[in-house]
């Protein structure tokens, strides 16, 4: 199952704290094997100061080495000493807020100018302080601390000015620690306000532009399919912001899986959507095609039933050992499920319910219940023929009057309107017009 | 005998000039502050001499100096007229220059200025006696000479009395006493001495045979147009003039040289020389038969050696530099014998390089012998002659060889001044610039490739140096990565080099995608790839990058590398922005599109291919578009100049893609795309024609009354069009791929059964859908199987293409699953229901114009708006028809050709300029490409 797996195409482009719980989940899913997830964990902590964590990892993975673990107890040492240094330089902003007035300000004040004003006057607050308060924050995060993190980032935030140098990285930051605090709102909120300040024109060059789109659309995939709400707006960002879908298809076509997935969950929104998804995915099936993309190809441009209900099977097992998709693979059988039943529908005037039930994967019993059913939710204008085990579908021909009543409706109004422009333009014309002619 | 003298004198000219550049610059004090025209981009810039601060006694001395050169210009030609005012004017600048020279002279008349009074004096007083002379001469002069008599000996007795009498007490002492103390080294105090002695026993000499030079004369005037001739009557002229007149004055003016600048002094010379000769080819033809007058020199013997430098000279850096400044000076001046330049300087070369005078030195006149090799052919426009183009290549060579050799001691470059440039210690440091030479030479290597018959054995031979020019190029390259050459350099030499290799196949590529070759090996598309790459991070102009990335387009679109080419083309946005490059880029953007669209079609890619090479086919100008030739001009007769330019914008032969290959490919996508649609729309009003030219082409075989089999490639293609119509796709197919087909087009592909099959697969689909929709009416049910048969299909194939057809409403039928068949929903309406349709058709299109004309028009007289009204319903039928078309063609971008038929217009319609097909399936496919690009940044490209 490794080579559906996007682990590796995705990793480069998260923090090393967001790669953990992945990791997790693949030693669960047992695809790669455990030595191997251990040592690309070791691998991912060595960088941060979780040193504990390594510590217990490094036992796991090398029981009988000490020397490293007196090393790691070394680095133990200092990073508790530094984390005390910082500490006591980013105190005074604790301090400060922990005043009331000053919270009571920096609800009040509109702009950070505002409150950094205030606080200098007040508090004896000096600038170099959000810098500490920058570094602290970034230092509890590599530690793991996410809260306390979380909590010197929102003093930084109140306090800097959008342009300034550490307000991105202060902001991905926040980003990261309400995606490990599994606090999805806070994190939506994030998101679209990086969004919006990536979107933003003056950001920088397009490169840089596409680095940070491309940073975002892979954290986002945290948010978006934890988040309640994440389904519709992945397909929002994804596929109808065009700078989005422009850096998904330069730098990262594999997001193309989330993107399907997310479109075919979506009952709401099948349609158009599905047409732009269908042809993004023509366009970019020569750089990459798995299970998901591949029978929405089938579906979609070649009809091949067939081929659409063996990419079905495959695509379960893909959903099955994704870390982001894991949740929605019921969701995801059922709808592609209406989605051939659909396509058949439309194309097909009688089915047999046996050949149905085998391309939609159920016993033909199960089948004829499930028809049973959106016949009877309205979603489907057919009659089953029980003797012959066949689907009879309604016809939807337009009689020719039909037609005809349709192309005429709206010329009458649109006629009146037009006539009514011209005597309004007319009268206009009628009115006394001083300075202009005869002069 | 012109050839004898032609021989002889060119053979003086070039040792008198020798000389009197020697005695003009000791070569100690030699201080080269500007720089000569060393880059030859602007080779034909004479007078690009630098602003330089002069001080007021340079100013006023070198003032003096050029009217005292006047004043010895007409001297020789005995212009006393002219003599006159340029004393009048010398005398009014020496008061002028009087503070300045008491100042540096503690207040003693200068030397040299008394010895021009003297010499005129002693001029006038010669001419005077002359009393024959004098009546032979025109009334003018002979007025002025009595007049100039009289001021001057005026002036002399005034002022400077004494001192004339002292300077012709001795004439002789040399200025140097006073002035060159430091400088005036014992050798060339005594070279100065026997030249002067030498050239004058020289003019001496030559005083005996007056008449012959003088009738050579005569000849030359007669056409000097004509380059050999004019170049030794050039020659002639100054050696005449140098041996004969220059030596007296010479010892004054190295006082001058001292001061001015070298580069002045050079260039006041030349001119001096041409004025000279312009004046003197006057007087031959104003007095032919005043011989006498004329004492004209020939070279001391024509049998002589052409000597460089003295004998006894030391031949060292300053001596060859001075000489090689003096020969590169006479460049671009119109006098100049290009021919004798080169010669001249190789000469220098092998003197320099006999003296082991250092690569620095060699790199310097061999930047001057190339150079001159570039101007021998005065016209930008033509090529140059063969002869020198194989004279070219070596030197190059041999330049680059030489930077090599000495890649830790040279250091070259446009960058280095003139002052800057070191000889004679290491690390050297020479001005100019191989790249640029470089560059240039490829220019003429194309320029001379066009210079030949594209069908002649020339053509062949000189193609066979092309090997050579890449591998110059080449060299030029690794020279520059070795040197870490600034980033704008290799970005030139990587663009020339990606220029070589863009439109050459290489089928390794193929084998290494098949696997069957190495895969470590450097195909050419890998290295197009590393230039293109590195061009597009680092340049800084658009223009390299424009061209590097049509160029990649290009090279990927005829490796069949579809995608890459696609998205290349999508991302660079160029669809958008080539209209406002110049015509050689736009060449290269039609070019690329071509083979893009070439290659969609062996991608099966019908539809990008169509639109790819819609627009240049349009019009049939797609050889004009292609600068493949020029197009006869119907309406106007294109001008000398227009017709040059075009000509200059020619691709070379071996470049040209084949026209009727490209013309065929369109034809047969657009069969394929058409067809069918017109079949699906046969009664709509609102059909719109996709590509006109394919429907020109229907419409002249309707037009003839008897159509036999087809013969030429695009009979072929509307035979089998029309047997596509009737959903014959057998016949279609054959018509399409025969032997005679084959033979002009598909055996062009590289693999052609490849394209073969795709397209009588695509062939039978298509015919297929056409047989659908054309007779579907007559159908209630048809079974997919007798379908498949049919066709020669599988049944999924058929089964898939149905129900595409079925899910976009093109066809009103279903699939009946237990039986196979395809059922008809009969929606057939009456007579009267159709016609009804149409009519309600109509009707909405009138509402929609007059929509359309309310918003436009909003600001019309109501008069005005009711007559357009009537009319409107008078004759709707017509007008719809009228506006119907009318739209149809304003979708097509049709509206962004400006009809301007002067020069070339090369086409920006692009891919989206189907956007308003809106029923068509791969119209969205489009669109989304358009949207996609948009926002696509550059640099994403560089993926890894």
């Amino acid at each position: 199952m490794a080579q559906w797996d996007l682990s590796s195409k995705i990793v480069p482009y998260l923090d090393r704290h967001l790669v953990i719980p992945l990791l997790e989940f693949l030693s669960v899913k047992e695809i790669y094997s455990e030595t191997d997830l251990l040592k690309a964990k070791l691998d991912v902590l060595s960088k941060t100061n979780m040193v504990d964590f390594v510590m217990d990892i490094h036992q796991v993975l090398y029981p009988c080495q000490d020397e490293p673990l007196a090393k790691l107890r070394e680095k133990r040492e200092t990073v508790v000493q530094r984390f005390d240094v910082l500490q006591n330089e980013a105190e005074p902003v604790l301090q400060m807020f922990s005043n009331s007035d000053v919270t009571a300000q920096a609800q009040s004040s509109r702009d950070p100018k505002q409150l950094l004003d205030y606080v200098t006057k007040h508090h004896n607050f000096k600038p170099a302080l959000t810098d500490a308060c920058h570094s602290f924050a970034k230092f509890q995060f590599d530690c793991g601390n996410y809260a306390g993190c979380l909590e010197y980032l929102y003093f930084q935030r109140a306090l800097i000015q959008v342009t300034d140098a550490t307000f991105m990285s202060g902001l991905w930051g926040k980003l990261a620690c309400e995606i490990l605090t599994q606090s999805w709102d806070a994190a939506l909120e994030d998101l679209k306000r990086l969004q919006s300040l990536i979107d933003d024109p003056s950001f920088g060059n397009s490169l840089q532009t596409l680095q940070q789109r491309t940073w975002l659309i892979h954290w986002s995939l945290y948010v978006f399919f934890n988040h309640p709400k994440g389904k519709d707006l992945i397909i929002e960002l994804f596929l109808h912001q065009k700078q989005y879908l422009n850096a998904i298809q330069t730098t990262c076509p594999w997001i193309l899986r989330y993107l399907s997935t997310a479109v075919i969950i979506n009952k709401s929104s099948r349609g158009d959507d599905m047409k732009d998804l269908v042809k993004v995915i023509q366009e970019e099936s020569y750089t990459y095609r798995d299970p998901i993309t591949s029978f929405i190809e089938d579906l979609y441009v070649k009809f091949d039933f067939d081929g659409a209900q063996q990419k079905l099977r495959e695509c379960e097992t893909v959903l099955a050992n994704d870390f982001f998709l894991v949740a929605c693979i019921d969701d995801f059988i059922e709808n592609s499920r209406l989605m051939i039943f659909e396509t058949f529908c439309r194309i097909h005037q009688c089915i047999s319910i046996d050949m149905l039930a085998a391309k939609l994967n159920m016993t033909p019993g199960e089948a004829e219940k499930w028809i049973v059913n959106l016949i009877r939710n309205a979603k489907l204008d057919a009659k089953i023929d029980s003797q012959l085990g066949h689907v009879v579908m309604g016809t939807q021909t337009m009689s020719p009057y039909q037609q005809l009543i349709e192309k005429t409706k709206a010329l009458s109004f649109r006629s009146q309107m037009l006539q009514m422009n011209v005597e309004k333009k007319k009268k206009a014309q009628e009115q006394p017009n001083w300075g202009n002619e005869g002069f | 005998m012109s050839r004898f003298f032609a021989t002889a004198s060119s053979d003086e000219s070039s040792s008198s000039s020798a000389s009197d550049s020697e005695d003009e610059m000791p070569p100690t004090q030699r201080k080269p502050n500007k720089p000569t025209p060393a880059a030859f981009i602007f080779s034909d810039d004479e007078e690009d001499t630098k602003r330089v601060v002069r001080s007021a006694k340079e100013k006023r001395y070198e003032q003096l100096s050029s009217l005292m050169k006047n004043i010895r210009n007409s001297k020789k030609i005995k212009d006393f007229n002219k003599m006159e005012t340029s004393f009048v004017e010398l005398t009014r600048a020496y008061d002028k220059a009087r503070p300045v020279i008491a100042k540096e002279e503690n207040g003693v008349t200068p030397r040299f200025y008394l010895r021009i009074l003297v010499e005129m004096e002693d001029l006038i007083n010669e001419t005077w006696e002359d009393r024959e002379g004098r009546k032979n001469m025109s009334k003018n002069n002979s007025k002025s000479l009595g007049a100039l008599r009289q001021k001057l000996r005026k002036y002399i007795r005034e002022e400077f009395e004494t001192d004339v009498a002292k300077f012709r007490a001795n004439p002789d002492a040399d200025d140097d006493e006073d002035e060159d103390k430091a400088d005036a080294s014992e050798s060339s105090g005594d070279e100065d001495e026997d030249n002067f002695r030498k050239s004058t026993s020289k003019s001496r000499e030559g005083s005996h045979a007056p008449e012959k030079p003088t009738k050579v004369k005569k000849q030359a005037t007669g056409d000097d147009d004509d380059d050999s001739d004019d170049s030794y009557w050039d020659s002639d002229g100054e050696s005449e003039s140098d041996s004969s007149d220059d030596e007296p004055g010479m010892s004054l003016r190295e006082k001058f040289l001292k001061k001015t600048t070298d580069g002045e002094g050079k260039k006041d010379k030349k001119e001096r020389k041409d004025r000279k000769k312009k004046e003197k080819l006057k007087i031959i033809e104003s007095d032919e038969d005043d011989d006498k007058e004329w004492t004209t020199v020939t070279g001391p013997g024509g049998a002589e050696k052409p000597k460089m430098f003295e004998k006894d000279d030391e031949i060292n850096h300053e001596l060859v530099l001075k000489k090689l400044i003096e020969i590169m000076s006479a460049r671009g001046k119109k006098r100049t014998n290009r021919k004798e330049q080169i010669e001249l300087l190789s000469e220098l070369l092998s003197i320099s390089e006999e003296n082991q005078l250092g690569s620095g030195i060699y790199t310097k006149i061999h930047f001057g012998i190339i150079a001159a090799i570039f101007d021998y052919n005065p016209k930008v426009s033509s090529a140059m002659k063969p002869e020198y183009w194989e004279k070219c290549m070596p030197a190059i060579e041999k330049l680059l060889a030489m930077v090599e050799e000495n890649m830790e001691e040279l250091a070259t470059g446009d960058n280095i001044t003139e002052d800057q440039e070191s000889f004679e210690t290491k690390p050297y440091k020479v001005r100019g610039c191989f790249l640029t030479c470089v560059e240039r030479m490829d220019e003429e290597f194309i320029k001379v490739l066009k210079g030949c018959d594209a069908h002649s054995n020339e053509y062949v031979d000189r193609l066979k140096d092309e090997p050579r020019v890449v591998s110059i190029l080449q060299k030029t390259q690794s020279l520059i990565e070795a040197k870490q050459g600034s980033p704008s350099d290799l970005c030139r030499i990587y663009l020339k080099r990606a220029e070589h290799i863009y439109f050459k196949f290489d089928p390794r590529v193929i084998q290494q995608r098949k696997g069957e070759s190495d895969d470590k090996e450097e195909t050419s598309l890998a290295s197009m790839d590393r230039l293109c790459k590195f061009i597009y991070s680092k340049d800084a102009t658009d223009r390299l990058r424009t061209r590097a990335i049509l160029c990649h387009i290009y090279h990927h679109a005829i490796h069949d590398n579809w995608y890459e080419a696609r998205d290349l083309m999508l991302m660079s946005h160029l669809q958008d922005s080539i209209t406002h490059a110049d015509p050689a880029t736009q060449i290269m953007y039609n070019r690329a599109m071509v083979q893009l669209g070439l290659c969609g079609f062996r991608h099966a890619e019908i539809w990008d291919a169509h639109n790819a090479l819609l627009d240049i086919q349009q019009g049939g100008r797609s050889k004009e578009l292609l600068a493949q030739g020029l197009l006869p001009q119907r309406h106007h007769e294109r001008s000398n100049e227009q017709e040059k330019l075009e000509k200059q914008r020619q691709m070379p032969f071996h470049m040209h893609i084949n026209l009727e290959m490209l013309e065929c490919v369109y034809l047969v996508s657009a069969m394929l795309i058409e067809i069918p649609y017109m079949a699906a729309h046969e009664f709509n009003t609102r059909r719109r024609m996709i590509s006109k030219s394919y429907y020109q082409q229907l419409r002249s075989s309707e037009r003839q009354a008897l159509i036999g089999p087809p013969e030429s490639m695009r009979e072929h293609v509307v035979a089998a069009s029309k047997a596509m119509r009737n959903g014959d796709w057998k016949k279609c197919r054959d018509l399409v791929i025969n032997d005679k087909m084959n033979a002009k087009v598909w055996d062009l592909f590289y693999e052609a059964d490849k394209v073969r099959t795709m397209l009588a697969r695509k062939v039978q689909e298509e015919a297929l859908r056409t047989y659908l929709f054309t007779y579907s009416k007559v159908y209630d049910s048809i079974s997919v199987d007798s379908l498949a048969q049919m066709y020669e299909l599988n049944k999924t194939v058929v089964h898939a293409i149905v129900s595409k057809m079925i899910i976009n409403e093109e066809l009103m039928a279903s699939l009946d699953e237990p039986t196979e068949c395809l059922v008809m929903h009969r929606t057939e309406p009456t007579r009267l229901q159709s016609l009804s349709l149409q009519l309600s058709d109509k009707i909405a299109v009138l509402v929609d114009n007059n929509e359309r004309l309310d918003l436009r028009q909003g600001g019309w007289q109501g008069g005005n708006w009711r007559g357009k009204d009537d009319r409107g319903g008078r004759d709707g039928g017509g007008m719809f028809g009228r506006s119907d078309g009318g739209r149809g063609r304003g979708r097509g971008g049709g509206g962004k050709y400006d009809g301007d038929r002067r020069g070339v217009k090369f086409s920006d319609k692009n891919y989206d300029n189907h956007r308003s097909h809106d029923n068509h399936r791969s119209h969205d496919n489009h669109r989304s490409h358009h949207d996609r690009q948009s926002g696509r940044p550059w640099k994403s490209r560089d993926r890894e």
